[in-house]
């Protein structure tokens, strides 16, 4: 029935499609060209770099937002994980512990508090904004009790050859290429296999999808709605680690504002695909045009206001659109 | 009202007249020149199989269709009904047969809501009310209080609030669907001793069901429908079952049926005694290989849930299964999935296909796990799989990377069959496979049994279509409230006809009648339940401040307590805010930050000098203006509330820094708006007695108007409220408004209390200690439901807990993880029954 309508659509009707499927993307590039006329040192290469480099540690966090969107639930955790993980990270670097202490515990820290939001949101049925929500809390308290209300914890105060091997990950380069870009492609890669090429992405897509089919038709739904939350932990700790070995410091809260872009930048994500889904592509390049207009805006001399604002404002936009997409 | 003699013979004018009603849907005839004539003041039965029209009929005379073709008469004079409140104006009341009642409120409520009683200014006349539902129970002869929480209330006591709420509205006829169709057979024997005396009273009953028994038992005359034709109206006396199934039938098999004989093995799946709730009372049940079952049946007769007993989706309470000789007990279908089981639901929509995803991801998601190693797909043998899969089944058209839901009916069936192909399946559970599907796919479906069964597979064949049963099954069983009715081991004997008849009346001698005691303990239960978890949020209070207290004793000093009251209020006031819209308006993401926009916008207004006045009404407006955009992104962009409100809260954030221009607006010298925060009358501080002030008038408005009984109604159950003609627009947009406007205020208190506003926007820490009050508030109330005292109550205990803690030596820093703790403990409390997992709209 419907291939029929398809075939007969007249060439505006046609047009139409075609903007709605690219006009995003368009719009897109369109607020991106206007800071490039703006200040011509938006498209220069350092910056654009720079911004990269930057947008890494969004775009993994985002990932894992991503995961557990795509199947209906919501995690306001992510960045307060990725704050602990960091700060984790950052005492045990200060407590001259070995590398891979100071990188394991932190990721184990992120598997932990994932797997609690799992267990809480998908076994005990708790809705996910609420368990997430008072999963953020827990962590900051836990924070500011360890760092004694919020004391930075600095790596410059470090011996150079204790911290060389840790800020490689954030600050090194592998030939032209930023190690974090390098990081940050990888994650990409794997993630890429995780929701296309494995049992668990099948499983839930149709847990999105349907959960009361998927639940009949043999999918353990519990099992794989805990898994995106674990997921979620596992990728927002690899975030927080990546960020303290980026910035060298370790403030308590620091993360926080990767919320609203790791929600901005899943819901634009959701506009460059065809039928308004949650893809690891779009929240890419969602994320990629977040950074983008951040830097932009700072360029500008605008700062944090302009960006909650905006960010904001997209969100609502992109879902504005999506529905429009959706009832055609 | 008629007097008793006009009841023999049909009244000179029938209360309801249908004149050659006819009405088409693409495709379909679905009634043709139906007229009928209801008289005054008698029972009269609509019979017939599904998709006789039955339902349609009954659609157009409650407005929900309007006929091609006829008219319809009520009293005598000529209507036209165009829709459902239009049809009641004019004295046609319907009771569905899954009542939809709001099962938070109590009896009064639910029965009224709709055509509430009011006094001056929109007041709630309680008492008047309370006494016309229990005029209105009286006729239906309950024994519970119109007081009772419709929770707490037996499914049949659930039916007499649904008629006595259809008798509050004076209706010139009644209809009843399917009234007892999750009755017990006690349960449905009351009900008729009701309907009969609702007769005595001169109530005229439209009576729907497919149990003829009971149906000669209970009415005055019969119509009976057939492929959208009336066949018949008779008299019911005299009539017997036999006859009215031939009225019901009598039609030539009208399509070949592709039977074939496949020979039959050994036992495959034992069934001993299976019980589950009241949907099973103990059922026997042989499947052998190469056999296909038919189970026979109607509305409520438990096929279904046996079905989903046997898949583990529902608990059995009783009784052994074993698949192959080793006994199967599945926890939940894939555990059922790997012991053999597969399973094609009755609704293919909801609980079969994943619609949005291709013919693929459905074909292959039960058994993904064949095309995978260590999880790792191999995309080229699973496409494969699903392609031969979509060959073997002639699925149209022939393309894996079509969305389930574009496919036709049929094609859609033979996706969720065609899923179970490629596992080890042994047993197929076919529920109700050929509902809603054309003819050729039929055909397909009946041939993928036939194929089954040759494999040594055994098929259970659930369908109330009785013919196809009667054509395609090797043994048939019929089944009737739960029970096995009758095994009918020589097919030939299984006619439509036969099958209906045990379908539709007992006649079998009733052997396990102790099964159905099981389902009167529940009530009670419940009510132990409610009480358990409402007193024990209020003891577990009262405990944390004894053990503070005992740690602290300064903590009960008087000082102490009235410090805590004004810390506590000012959050309460946010508290209070979040409440109202939550009650109705789905959820608020951006409550806190709209209170900090409206401590900056008050600050900045006095800064300005324009004081204390202007302060408050900007503020307060600030707030009433975000709950109204809130509430158009809701309702008419229809963005879900959680996303709306999210994106709301960073564009309220931006806008808060962007007034303040990053810096804190701090007040000095202004004593009278301090006195708003800050002030004490007596030793009370003032913003306590505001927030008592306010909580009472907000009490009032929620739950003692028309307009709050509504909020609650569309919040808890907007299905039910919309059948009511409550819609939910403006009831959400009033609960969003109404709340933003109480957030705004909360905001100038803010100000006030904390000498100005922080630079910070801080949105989402107000709104952490908004959430836990108000879910932790929600659990003190009877009905678990949110509620302003409870919330208040919840805000100062808050307060207390955290003032408590820092007494004792516990840093401040880990209040924030408190509090997070007690959100989530309070959400848990309310979620000891339903266990689904926590997933939210966020499309």
């Amino acid at each position: 029935m419907q291939s029929i309508a398809a075939a007969k659509r007249s060439p505006d009707a046609f047009l139409l499609d075609q903007l709605r499927a690219y006009g995003p993307v368009i719009g897109m590039l369109a607020v991106l060209l206007i800071f490039a006329v703006l200040k011509p040192s938006f498209l220069s290469a350092a910056n654009i770099g720079n911004v990269l480099h930057q947008s890494v540690i969004l775009i993994i966090m985002s990932f894992g937002l991503a995961v557990v969107m795509a199947m209906r639930g919501v995690d306001l955790s992510i960045a307060q994980i990725a704050d602990g993980a960091g700060l984790l990270a950052a005492v045990l670097m200060l407590h001259r512990e070995p590398l891979w202490i100071v990188i394991l515990v932190p990721i184990a820290f992120g598997l932990i508090a994932g797997l609690i939001n799992g267990l809480l949101t998908a076994y005990a049925g708790i809705p996910a904004i609420i368990s997430t929500l008072g999963m953020m809390f827990v962590i900051r308290s836990g924070e500011l009790l360890m760092t004694n209300g919020a004391e930075p914890q600095i790596l410059f105060t470090l011996p150079r050859g204790l911290t060389r091997d840790f800020l490689f990950i954030g600050q090194g380069s592998i030939g032209p290429v930023s190690a974090l870009v390098v990081l940050g492609i990888v994650v990409f890669v794997l993630m890429m296999i995780v929701t296309n090429l494995t049992t668990f992405a099948r499983r839930a897509r149709a847990v999105g999808g349907n959960s009361r089919a998927a639940y009949l038709a043999g999918v353990n739904v519990r099992a794989v709605f805990a898994g995106g939350f674990v997921l979620a932990g596992l990728l927002s700790s690899i975030a927080g680690v990546a960020l303290v070995a980026r910035t060298s410091i370790a403030v308590p809260r620091g993360a926080e504002p990767y919320l609203l872009d790791a929600f901005a930048a899943v819901y634009l994500g959701t506009l460059l695909s065809r039928r308004a889904e949650i893809t690891i592509w779009g929240t890419l390049l969602g994320g990629l045009f977040i950074t983008f207009l951040g830097n932009g805006l700072t360029l500008l001399g605008l700062g944090a206001p302009h960006r909650y604002a905006l960010n904001g404002g997209f969100i609502l936009l992109a879902m504005a659109v999506g529905a429009l997409k959706r009832n055609q | 009202m008629v007097s008793p003699e006009t009841l023999s013979a049909p009244a000179v004018q029938p209360a309801v007249e249908c004149r050659s009603i006819r009405k088409s849907f693409p495709g379909v005839v679905a009634l043709d020149d139906v007229s009928l004539s209801i008289a005054q003041g008698e029972i009269h039965a609509l019979l017939g199989q599904n998709g006789a029209g039955k339902s349609t009929l009954v659609k157009i005379l409650t407005g929900v269709y309007q006929a091609d073709a006829g008219q319809i008469f009520i009293d005598g004079k000529e209507v036209r009904l165009r829709d459902v409140r239009e049809a009641e104006a004019k004295g046609i009341a319907i009771v569905h047969q899954d009542q939809q009642l709001i099962a938070q409120f109590d009896v009064v409520s639910n029965a009224l809501l709709g055509n509430e009683i009011v006094r001056m200014g929109g007041l709630l006349d309680r008492k008047t009310m309370r006494l016309r539902v229990q005029e209105a129970l009286d006729r239906v002869q309950a024994e519970f209080s119109p007081n009772a929480l419709v929770r707490d209330l037996s499914v049949a006591q659930r039916a007499q609030v649904a008629i006595a709420a259809a008798l509050l509205r004076n209706p010139t006829a009644l209809i009843l669907d399917e009234p007892t169709a999750s009755l017990s057979d006690k349960e449905a024997e009351h009900l008729f001793e009701i309907i009969r005396s609702l007769r005595a009273q001169g109530v005229t009953i439209i009576y729907i069901s497919h149990y003829l028994d009971e149906v000669l038992g209970l009415v005055d005359r019969i119509s009976v429908l057939r492929d959208g034709r009336l066949v018949a109206t008779t008299p019911a006396a005299g009539v017997s079952r036999g006859d009215i199934v031939k009225m019901i039938v009598g039609r030539e098999v009208s399509q070949l049926y592709p039977k074939e004989e496949v020979p039959i093995g050994s036992p495959l799946l034992e069934v001993r005694g299976l019980a589950q709730g009241s949907a099973l009372r103990g059922v026997d049940l042989t499947v052998r290989r190469g056999e296909i079952l038919g189970i026979a049946g109607l509305v409520g007769a438990g096929r279904s849930e046996l079905a989903l007993t046997l898949m583990g989706a529902l608990k059995r309470d009783a009784g052994t299964v074993s698949i192959d000789g080793r006994p199967s007990n599945p926890s939940d279908p894939r555990v059922a999935n790997e012991q053999g089981f597969a399973l094609i639901p009755e609704d293919r929509r909801q609980e079969g296909l994943i619609a949005d995803l291709p013919v693929r991801e459905n074909l292959t998601l039960s058994n993904i796990a064949r095309w995978a190693t260590f999880g790792l797909l191999n995309p080229r043998l699973e496409a494969g799989a699903a392609r031969e899969l979509v060959d073997r089944l002639a699925i149209q058209p022939p393309s894996i990377k079509t969305l389930a839901r574009n496919l036709s009916g049929g094609n859609q069936q033979k996706v969720v069959v065609g899923r179970w192909l490629t596992g080890d399946s042994r047993v197929f559970l076919f529920d109700e496979p050929t509902t809603g599907v054309d003819v050729g796919s039929k055909i397909e479906i009946y041939r993928q049994m036939v194929e089954l069964a040759r494999s040594g597979a055994a098929v259970i064949f659930i369908s109330s279509d009785f013919e196809e049963i009667s054509a395609m099954c090797d043994r048939t069983v019929v089944m009737r409230r739960g029970r096995i009715n009758k095994v009918i081991d020589d097919q030939a004997q299984a006619t439509p006809e036969a099958l209906l008849y045990w379908a539709s009346g007992s006649a079998a001698p009733e052997t396990a009648e102790a099964a159905a005691t099981q389902a009167a303990r529940s009530p009670m239960q419940a009510v132990l339940d409610t009480m358990f978890s409402r007193w024990s949020t209020i003891a577990g209070m009262l405990l944390t401040v004894a053990v503070i207290a005992t740690l602290a004793p300064q903590f009960v000093g008087l000082g102490n307590i009235f410090d805590v009251l004004k810390q506590g209020s000012v959050l309460a006031f946010i508290a209070l805010g979040l409440t109202v819209v939550l009650i109705a308006g789905g959820f608020d993401m951006s409550a806190g930050a709209a209170s900090q926009f409206a401590a900056n916008v008050a600050a900045g207004t006095l800064i300005g000098g324009f004081g204390s006045a202007a302060a408050i009404g900007l503020g307060g407006s600030l707030g009433l203006l975000i709950g109204v955009i809130n509430a158009g992104l809701i309702l008419f962009l229809r963005i879900p509330a959680f996303v709306a409100t999210l994106g709301m809260m960073f564009v309220i954030m931006g806008a808060t820094l962007l007034y303040n221009g990053g810096q804190a607006l701090t007040l000095s010298d202004a004593p009278g708006f301090f006195f708003l925060g800050q002030g004490y009358v007596g030793p009370v501080p003032f913003v306590f007695i505001l927030l008592v002030a306010f909580t009472f008038v907000l009490h009032v408005i929620l739950k003692e108007t028309r307009l709050g009984l509504r909020m609650y109604a569309v919040g808890q159950n907007a299905a039910a409220a919309a059948l009511r003609g409550v819609g939910l627009k403006q009831y959400a947009f009033a609960s969003c408004a109404l709340g933003g406007l109480v957030l705004g205020l909360a905001g100038v208190f803010l100000a006030s209390y904390s000498y100005g506003a922080s630079a910070l926007a801080t949105g989402i820490d107000f709104l952490i200690s908004a959430l836990a009050a108000t879910f932790l508030g929600s659990t003190i109330s009877r009905a678990g439901e949110l509620n302003v005292i409870g919330t208040v109550v919840a805000a100062i205990f808050l307060a207390s807990l955290s003032n408590g803690l820092i007494l004792i030596g516990v840093s401040s820093q880990a209040l924030p993880g408190i509090q997070g703790i007690v959100l989530v403990l309070s959400i848990s409390l309310g979620l000891v029954r339903k266990r689904s997992i926590g997933q939210i709209l966020i499309f």
